[in-house]
């Protein structure tokens, strides 16, 4: 491909993004160094309790965003908290990913009939509110780490899988899968060596797009006692846990909801500034 | 129109029939054999065969969906185990509650979405326009039980200006309509941020996009004033408006489960909160399928007024 000259406006657009999407990512990245940094980074045990310390608010000595019910040391356990709350949030999305690509994928250049079925599929589990379903899959479940991750990734891959077919459809009867066809590629290397490298990066962009949705649903989960479970540290945990504590010490129960919030914020602002670069993929966003 | 509308109606049929399997399937496949739970594992065999036949496990489980499906359509959903009330009984009067909260919060959807859209598309390189940007952001990632939280921190405890709970107050004016509001303000904002933000994106981008073409032009050539321009484009970007409005109304229905609990109202997520702590599962199974119906019936009423609005769409 020659180098094309692009009108000046899209030009300038694309070289002042970069810093964005750079800073945008450095941001994502921020929660998930903190997680793998927890062991160095927390101050104290994040089990081990004074009961002489319970409820002290933020900014008391020692401990600087206060401590639980049980006197532990709060900042310590939002930082182990992130490594199940996030992996919670990432996991399903790679599992989703993966699924609804190959779904969207099957949907795409299968026959008629593959498709309908497929899509009817689909239709009834988008006809649950993402919530709804999280929650009907979790309680077939005993309520833990796996069962989040399976959950969520049943809400997930529909969506998925509809970007995923758009994308398959989008390219269903060009000239270079008509080329590869005639000249006798396999199924598999075709859906390898040309549909892939086609539908790959949008799903991987609306993927990125979908984990700070994960993180908000999986911790939701927690608080409503469907995901990991107590003592273990988690954020929607957390937050259930504060809860009884919001009329006496509003400022301390609302640290746990402030850190979902804002783990949500660098998550989808990523996921914002990745957007533009492969089409609108608004339609698709629930 | 009757054709779309009949074949749009048609086409939910086999969803909602989907639904409900899916909900059958939640209850019917949960770990636990209930006659072990019931009997105990020492229970000799006849008696586990009588109570299982008497509960109906002895037949296959298309039988026992079908004849779910029956109760259910006849407006039977059976009984709660936590209440032992009817199920039906216990989910109309807590729909109405939701349908309250839905409808609030809705009205903050449009008038919030539509006032920071309008901003962003206006002047989307100004200052206006990079704050309304920032502001969307911010509002959809907003996780509804984060807000509700903070704002019975900020509003309810700290400043005492707003109740933190419940649906009117016990004494007094309790129960007038200026009550009532003055308890549905917190918790309709909780609820509609992040449909909110969305719907501020959609807007602003279909704003944007008539704003920047030949009716926009042609009505500035005429001489309108900008507000008239802005008037006139506003009524071209609406259909794209109704589709995410009428979506973001099915949303607002998940949102309820978290809200309605923290902020104690009797409705359906409260309930469905309750029963899921309760493991009341006929209860569950009722809550999660007049929500999914709603969802499905709310999604055949945006596509049957799009279809009003845009002749387009019909084809």
């Amino acid at each position: 491909m020659t180098a094309q000259r692009l009108p000046d406006g899209i030009a300038r657009t694309r070289a002042r993004r970069i810093p964005a999407v750079a800073l945008a990512a450095a941001g994502a990245l921020l929660p998930v160094l903190l997680a793998v940094a927890a062991p160095l980074l927390a101050p104290a045990d994040p089990s081990a309790g004074q009961l002489a310390d319970r409820l002290l608010d933020p900014g008391s000595a020692g401990h600087l965003l206060g401590t639980d019910s049980q006197g532990r040391d709060l900042l310590s356990r939002l930082l182990w908290a992130a490594r199940p709350s996030l992996t919670a949030g990432l996991l399903p999305v790679a599992v989703a990913g993966l699924a609804g690509a190959l779904v969207g994928i099957a949907a795409g250049l299968g026959g008629r009939a593959t498709e309908q079925a497929l899509l009817r599929t689909l239709d009834v589990l988008y006809a649950f509110p993402g919530v709804l379903l999280a929650i009907a899959v979790a309680t077939l479940l005993t309520p833990g780490l796996g069962s989040t991750v399976l959950a969520l990734s049943v809400v997930l891959t529909p969506a998925v899988a509809r970007v995923a077919f758009t994308e398959t459809r989008r390219i269903r009867s060009a000239e270079f899968l008509e080329a590869a066809r005639v000249s006798g590629a396999t199924w598999p290397a075709l859906v390898l060596r040309q549909v892939l490298p086609v539908v790959a990066p949008v799903v991987l962009v609306y993927a990125t797009s979908l984990v700070g949705l994960a993180i908000v649903y999986a911790a939701g989960l927690s608080f409503l006692g469907l995901g990991v479970a107590p003592p273990a540290p988690e954020w929607g945990a957390m937050l259930d846990e504060l809860r009884p504590a919001l009329f006496t010490h509003p400022w301390l129960a609302a640290i746990p909801a402030l850190v979902i919030l804002a783990v949500s914020v660098l998550f989808n602002s990523l996921g914002e500034t990745l957007r533009p670069r492969v089409g609108d993929g608004t339609e698709a966003a629930r | 129109m009757t054709g779309f509308l009949l074949r749009r109606l048609l086409l939910a049929v086999p969803t909602l029939l989907g639904v409900s399997a899916v909900v059958f399937a939640t209850v019917a496949l949960v770990p636990g054999d209930p006659v072990t739970a019931f009997l105990g594992p020492g229970a000799p065999a006849e008696a586990r065969q009588a109570l299982a036949e008497r509960i109906g496990l002895d037949r296959p489980l298309p039988v026992r969906y079908l004849d779910w499906l029956g109760h259910t359509l006849t407006g039977d959903l059976g009984t709660s185990t936590s209440t032992q009330r009817p199920v039906t009984a216990q989910l109309l009067p807590a729909l109405g509650q939701t349908l309250t909260l839905t409808a609030a919060a809705f009205a903050l959807v449009l008038a919030g979405g539509v006032l920071l859209g309008t901003l962003g598309a206006l002047r989307p390189r100004g200052w206006t326009g990079r704050l309304s940007g920032a502001a969307s952001t911010l509002a959809v990632s907003a996780p509804q039980y984060s807000v509700a939280l903070l704002l019975i921190a900020v509003f309810a405890v700290h400043w005492q200006l707003l109740p933190a709970g419940g649906t009117q107050d016990a004494f007094g004016a309790g129960g007038g309509a200026l009550d009532q509001l003055r308890h549905l303000l917190l918790p309709a904002t909780a609820a509609a941020l992040v449909p909110l933000g969305l719907t501020a994106r959609v807007h602003r981008a279909a704003l944007s996009a008539v704003l920047a073409g030949e009716l926009a032009d042609g009505l500035r050539a005429r001489g309108l004033s900008r507000l008239a321009v802005l008037r006139h484009c506003a009524h071209n970007a609406s259909p794209a408006l109704l589709t995410i409005g009428g979506l973001q109304l099915a949303y607002l229905l998940e949102g309820v489960v978290f809200v309605e609990t923290l902020f104690a109202r009797p409705g359906l997520g409260r309930l469905l909160y309750d029963a899921l702590t309760a493991r009341d599962l006929p209860l569950v199974q009722g809550g999660v399928l007049i929500v999914a119906t709603a969802f499905v019936g709310i999604n055949l009423l945006v596509d049957a007024a799009h279809a009003a609005i845009d002749p387009r769409v019909r084809s």
